[in-house]
C-alpha cells in the first residue's frame, strides 16, 4: 500500500513537472525574442548594417543625451579613438572581391569613390570633381581631382581608373560586382580574351577617363563611379584569367580613403588609423575602431566599450536607450523594402485581382507596424521612402479592408465553397508560404493564418531555419509566397532589380520594361522622376510583387562624439572624416 | 602491444578515408550551395561562378580533387572569407582551444575533489548539498547563466568585462597582456565549468562509492595502512580507471569550439564559424574542419585504449 502511494506520488510529480515546464517554454522565448531585435535580417550575403524598422510615433527626431556625466569610465579615458560595432567582418577587405556587406562597410573607410551618393540618392562628386555624360547618353568622361593619392603616398590616376574597370571583366572574375553588367564596349571581348584591352575605356590624359556603353544605363554613373584600386599594387601580378593573387592582398590593402588599416584581429576587431593622404585632408579622430559584435551589442553599449551602435526601433529599445542618459539617438529608414515573391507561374496567382485581394486582406498594419512595436512602416511602392524618386501620388495605400478583398475574390470567379474553402473549376484556393525562421515570420503567419481563414483562403505556411534551402525550394517553383527583403538600394532602378537579376522570371509586362529603360536611358534627376512615378503607379496597380514594410532603426551613439551623421546609403563612412570627440 | 598498434592505425585510415567521403557526400547533398544563397545573380552569372569554384562537376570528381588537394596539405580557400582554410583555422581555433582547455581541466580537478570528498562522507550534509548542486548545474541552459552573469558581473558591478578577449583598442603586451586575456576569460571559463561539472562529479562519486565496497580496501584498512594512503593510493586510482576513456573524448571537445559561449560572451572561437559556413555551404571550411574533429577524435579514442592499458594491467590489448 505504501509502495503504491509512493509510486503514485512520484508520477504525480513528474507529471506536473512537466506541464509547468510547457508553460514556461513560451516565456523563455519572448526573453530571447528582444535579444535578436538587434540582429540582422535573412538574407545573410549582402547584410548591410543589422537593420530592422523605425517606430512611426516613438521617435521622429534625434533625441540628445541627457546626462553625459553618466558616460562610463572606459569611454571618457578614450580621447582619440571612436569604436563601432559591426556584425563580423571577414578580412576580405578589397573591394568587388569581398563576399559579405560587413567586409563593404570596412572597405568604405579605407577606399574613396570617384562618385559618392547624398543622403537622398543624388550623385555628388567625391574623387572626381566633374563629369560629363554624351548627348547619346553612352559616354561618360570622369575628370579627377589634381594630386590625389593613396594612403602609401602614390599617385592616383584615370589609369588606376581604368585598370580598377579592367580587371572586374577578367574571366576568373568571381566577385559579385554588377559592372559587367553594365556592357561597356569590348568588355565581352576582352572577357573571351580575343582583345587585350577594353575596346571602350580610354584614358585621356592623367586625370581624365571616359567609358563608353553599348546601351544607356543611368545607374552607370555611380557603379562606374565606386572604389578605386591601385594599379601599381593590385595590378602589379595581374595576369588575364588568373585572379588567385588577389586573395593574398586582401588583408593588406592600399586605398585612398579617410582611414588606413592599422590592424586586422580576426574575430575581434579592425583597427585603423586617420589618412594623412586623404585628399579631403586628414580626419579629426585618429583612431578608430570596428569591433566584432557576434551576439548582443547592448551590454558593450552600457559599459561604454562601444561609442555606436544600431538598434531596432521598437518602442522597448528606445525607452532603454533613452534610460542610459549618455547617448544620442538618431532615427532612421534604410534605404530598402520588404516584399512578398509572388509565384507567378500558379494559376491562381496570375489574376491581378487574387493579388489584390491579398493585399486588400491581410493586415499589415497590425503585423508589420504595431507587432513590431512602431519599429517599421507600410510600403506599396518598389522603394524607401528617403529615395529621391519617392512619391505617394496616385498610389494606393490598400488599407486593411477583407470586405473589399472578398469582393474581388467574387469578381475574379473564387467562390466559396463546402468547407469555407473558396473555389474555381473545381480547385480550391491555397496559398503555400515560405518564410525564414525568425519573430517577424512567426508574427506573419499568425496574423495571416486568420486574415486568410476570413476570406476563406487555405494557407499554408512553411519555415525554413536554412536560407539555403529556403532559396533551393524557391528556385524549385515549390512556393505561391515567400518573404524576402531587399538589399541596399542605391539607384531606384535597383528596387526592380528583382526582375532582371534572374529571381523573378514571369512578369512578362511590356509597359513594365519600356519604362524600366525609358529611365535609365537619361540621368536628368526630373525627367527619371516622372517615368519612376508612372512606373510605381504601375506596380502598385499590378502587383507582381506584394510590397510589405520599410524598416526603422535607430543608431545610438556616445554623446562625446560631435558632428555625426549617418547616410543610408553610405553609412558612416561619408561624415567619419568629420566626427570629434569632446 | 606494436601489432595492436600497427592494427589501430590501418583501421584509422580507413575509417577516415570513408568518414570524409561519407562526409563531403552528405555536404553536397544538401540543398543549395554557395552560389544559391546570393539570390542577386541572374542565372548566367551563377553557372559562370559554378564553373569558376567547380561546383558543377558530378560529386564523386568533386571528392577525388579535394582529397588529393588535401593529402598534399592545401585544404582549399573559403567561399565566404577569401582566405586559406588552414590560415582561418589558426586564427581562430587557439581562441576556442584556449577556453576549452582551462575550463576541462578546472572541471576535472573540481570534480575529482568534490566526488572522492563525498563518496567518502556519502549521506553526509556535504554529499547532499553536492548532489543538489550537481543537478541545478546540470539543468542550467547555458546561455542563461551567461547573460545573467554578464548582466550583474560586467553590467551592473562592473568587476569584469562583458566579452571580447581583450579590452577594445587595447595595445597591451606581455604580463599586461596576459592579465587582460585572464580577466577576459574568466567568465567564459566559469561558465562552461560549471557546465561540465555535474556530471563529472556524479561519475566520479559513484565510481568511487563502488570502489570504496571492495574486499581490498577492507584488506588495506585492517593492514592498519592510513587512511590517506587507502583512499588516494588504492581507492582513487582505481576508481580513476574507467575515467582515463574519457579523457580520449576531451580531444575533439578541446578544438572543437562551443557555439553557444562564444555567441554569448563574443569569443572569437571556432564555433561560430563553423555554424556560419554551414547556413553559406562554404564547403571549403566545412570540410576541413570536419575533418580536422574526425582526425582528432580517431585519435582520442586510440589515445584512450593505449592509456587504459598502460594504467591498467589486468587489460590485455
Amino acid at each position: 500500500m505504501r509502495k503504491n502511494a509512493i509510486v503514485i506520488t512520484s508520477l504525480l510529480l513528474t507529471g506536473s513537472l512537466l506541464l509547468s515546464a510547457c508553460a514556461n517554454n513560451s516565456n523563455n522565448e519572448s526573453s530571447s525574442g528582444n535579444n535578436a531585435a538587434a540582429k540582422s535580417n535573412s538574407t545573410n550575403v549582402e547584410a548591410t548594417t543589422p537593420a530592422e524598422t523605425v517606430p512611426a510615433g516613438a521617435l521622429s527626431e534625434p533625441f540628445t543625451a541627457t546626462d553625459l556625466s553618466k558616460l562610463p569610465a572606459v569611454a571618457q579615458k578614450r580621447t582619440d579613438t571612436i569604436i563601432v560595432g559591426l556584425t563580423d567582418p571577414s578580412g576580405a577587405f578589397t573591394p568587388y572581391f569581398q563576399q559579405s556587406g560587413y567586409d563593404g562597410n570596412v572597405s568604405s573607410l579605407l577606399y574613396a569613390s570617384l562618385v559618392t551618393v547624398d543622403d537622398k540618392g543624388v550623385p555628388t562628386p567625391e574623387l572626381a570633381e566633374s563629369w560629363d555624360v554624351s548627348d547619346d547618353q553612352l559616354t561618360y568622361t570622369f575628370h579627377l581631382r589634381k594630386d590625389l593619392k593613396f594612403s602609401d603616398g602614390s599617385p592616383l590616376t584615370a589609369d588606376d581608373v581604368a585598370f580598377t574597370w579592367t580587371i572586374q571583366y577578367d574571366k576568373s572574375y568571381d566577385g559579385s560586382s554588377q559592372l559587367p553588367s553594365l556592357n561597356v564596349k569590348g568588355g565581352k571581348a576582352y572577357k573571351d580574351g580575343s582583345a587585350t584591352a577594353i575596346e571602350g575605356i580610354k584614358v585621356i590624359d592623367p586625370q581624365t577617363v571616359s567609358v563608353t556603353l553599348e546601351q544607356p544605363n543611368a545607374t552607370a554613373l555611380v557603379q562606374l563611379g565606386s572604389n578605386v584600386l591601385s594599379k601599381a599594387y593590385y595590378g602589379k601580378d595581374y595576369k588575364f584569367g588568373d585572379l588567385e593573387y588577389i586573395k593574398k592582398l586582401h588583408e593588406k590593402p592600399l586605398g585612398d580613403g579617410p582611414y588606413k588599416l592599422e590592424k586586422f584581429i580576426p574575430g575581434q576587431e579592425v583597427r585603423f588609423v586617420a589618412n594623412e593622404n586623404y585628399f579631403k585632408g586628414k580626419p579629426k579622430t585618429e583612431h578608430f575602431i570596428y569591433k566584432t559584435t557576434e551576439g548582443d551589442v547592448w551590454q558593450f553599449v552600457e559599459t561604454g566599450e562601444v561609442d555606436y551602435a544600431s538598434f531596432s526601433a521598437t518602442d522597448e529599445n528606445i525607452e532603454k536607450l533613452k534610460a542610459l542618459g549618455f547617448v544620442n539617438i538618431i532615427p532612421y529608414t534604410p534605404s530598402t523594402y520588404g516584399y512578398l515573391q509572388v509565384n507567378l507561374k500558379h494559376e491562381q496567382l496570375k489574376d491581378k485581382l487574387v493579388r489584390q485581394a491579398i493585399v486588400y486582406g491581410l493586415d499589415r498594419q497590425s503585423i508589420y507596424v504595431d507587432a513590431a512595436q512602431g519599429a517599421g512602416s507600410i510600403a506599396n511602392i518598389p522603394a524607401s521612402p528617403i529615395s529621391w524618386s519617392y512619391t505617394e501620388e496616385g498610389i494606393n495605400p490598400y488599407k486593411y479592408d477583407p470586405e473589399k478583398a472578398k469582393q474581388l475574390l467574387d469578381e475574379a470567379g473564387w467562390t466559396v465553397g463546402a468547407g469555407g474553402i473558396r473555389e474555381k473549376d473545381g480547385k480550391p484556393l491555397t496559398i503555400h508560404y515560405l518564410g525564414s525562421k525568425s519573430k517577424n515570420t512567426d508574427i506573419f503567419i499568425a496574423v495571416a493564418k486568420e486574415n486568410f481563414e476570413a476570406l476563406g483562403i487555405d494557407f499554408q505556411p512553411e519555415v525554413f531555419a536554412d536560407f539555403n534551402s529556403l532559396v533551393s525550394k524557391v528556385e524549385g517553383g515549390d512556393y505561391d509566397l515567400v518573404s524576402f527583403s531587399t538589399s541596399m538600394l542605391t539607384d531606384p532602378a535597383d528596387g526592380f532589380m528583382q526582375f532582371f537579376d534572374g529571381e523573378i522570371t514571369d512578369y512578362d509586362n511590356p509597359k513594365f520594361l519600356e519604362l524600366y529603360n525609358k529611365a535609365l536611358a537619361t540621368t536628368d534627376i526630373e525627367a527619371r522622376k516622372a517615368v519612376y512615378k508612372e512606373l510605381y503607379q504601375l506596380f502598385n496597380d499590378e502587383l507582381p510583387i506584394i510590397f510589405t514594410s520599410y524598416k526603422k532603426t535607430v543608431y545610438a551613439y556616445n554623446g562625446r562624439i560631435e558632428n555625426l551623421s549617418v547616410s543610408p546609403f553610405i553609412g558612416l563612412a561619408g561624415s567619419l572624416p568629420t566626427w570629434s570627440l569632446k | 602491444m606494436s601489432a595492436y598498434l600497427s592494427k589501430r592505425l590501418l583501421y584509422m585510415v580507413i575509417i577516415l578515408f570513408a568518414a570524409s567521403l561519407l562526409i563531403f557526400c552528405l555536404y553536397a547533398s544538401t540543398p543549395g550551395d554557395f552560389i544559391t544563397g546570393n539570390i542577386k545573380l541572374t542565372a548566367e552569372r551563377k553557372a559562370e561562378l559554378r564553373e569558376i569554384y567547380g561546383l558543377n562537376k558530378p560529386m564523386l570528381e568533386r571528392y577525388g580533387i579535394w582529397m588529393k588537394n588535401a593529402l598534399h596539405g592545401d585544404f582549399g580557400y573559403s567561399l565566404a572569407q577569401q582566405k586559406p582554410v588552414l590560415q582561418l583555422f589558426n586564427d581562430y581555433i587557439w581562441n576556442s582551444f584556449l577556453l576549452a582547455a582551462v575550463s576541462t581541466f578546472l572541471t576535472w580537478v573540481i570534480a575529482v575533489i568534490i566526488g572522492v570528498i563525498s563518496a567518502y562522507k556519502q549521506y553526509s550534509w556535504f554529499d547532499t548539498l553536492v548532489m543538489i548542486a550537481i543537478f541545478a548545474a546540470m539543468s542550467l541552459p547555458s546561455f542563461f547563466i551567461g547573460l545573467f552573469l554578464i548582466k550583474i558581473l560586467a553590467v551592473d558591478l562592473k568587476w569584469l568585462p562583458p566579452g571580447g578577449i581583450i579590452t577594445t583598442g587595447s595595445n597591451a603586451t606581455g604580463l599586461a597582456y596576459f592579465k587582460e586575456i585572464v580577466t577576459h576569460m574568466t567568465l567564459p571559463v566559469v561558465v562552461m565549468t560549471l557546465l561540465g561539472l555535474g556530471s563529472l562529479t556524479r561519475y566520479f562519486r559513484s565510481n568511487m562509492i563502488d570502489v570504496l565496497k571492495q574486499d581490498y580496501i577492507r584488506t588495506a584498512r585492517a593492514k592498519g595502512l592510513k587512511e590517506r594512503k587507502v583512499l588516494f593510493t588504492h581507492a582513487l586510482r582505481n576508481a580513476l580507471l574507467p575515467a582515463i576513456t574519457l579523457v580520449g573524448f576531451e580531444l575533439p571537445a578541446l578544438f572543437g569550439g562551443s557555439l553557444i559561449i562564444e555567441k554569448i560572451f563574443n569569443w572569437p572561437g571556432i564555433g561560430q564559424l563553423y555554424m556560419q559556413s554551414f547556413g553559406l555551404r562554404d564547403y571549403p571550411l566545412l570540410m576541413g574542419f570536419t575533418m580536422f574533429i574526425a582526425i582528432l577524435t580517431v585519435i582520442g579514442t586510440l589515445l584512450s585504449d593505449v592509456l587504459y592499458r598502460i594504467a591498467d594491467p589486468r587489460v590485455r590489448l
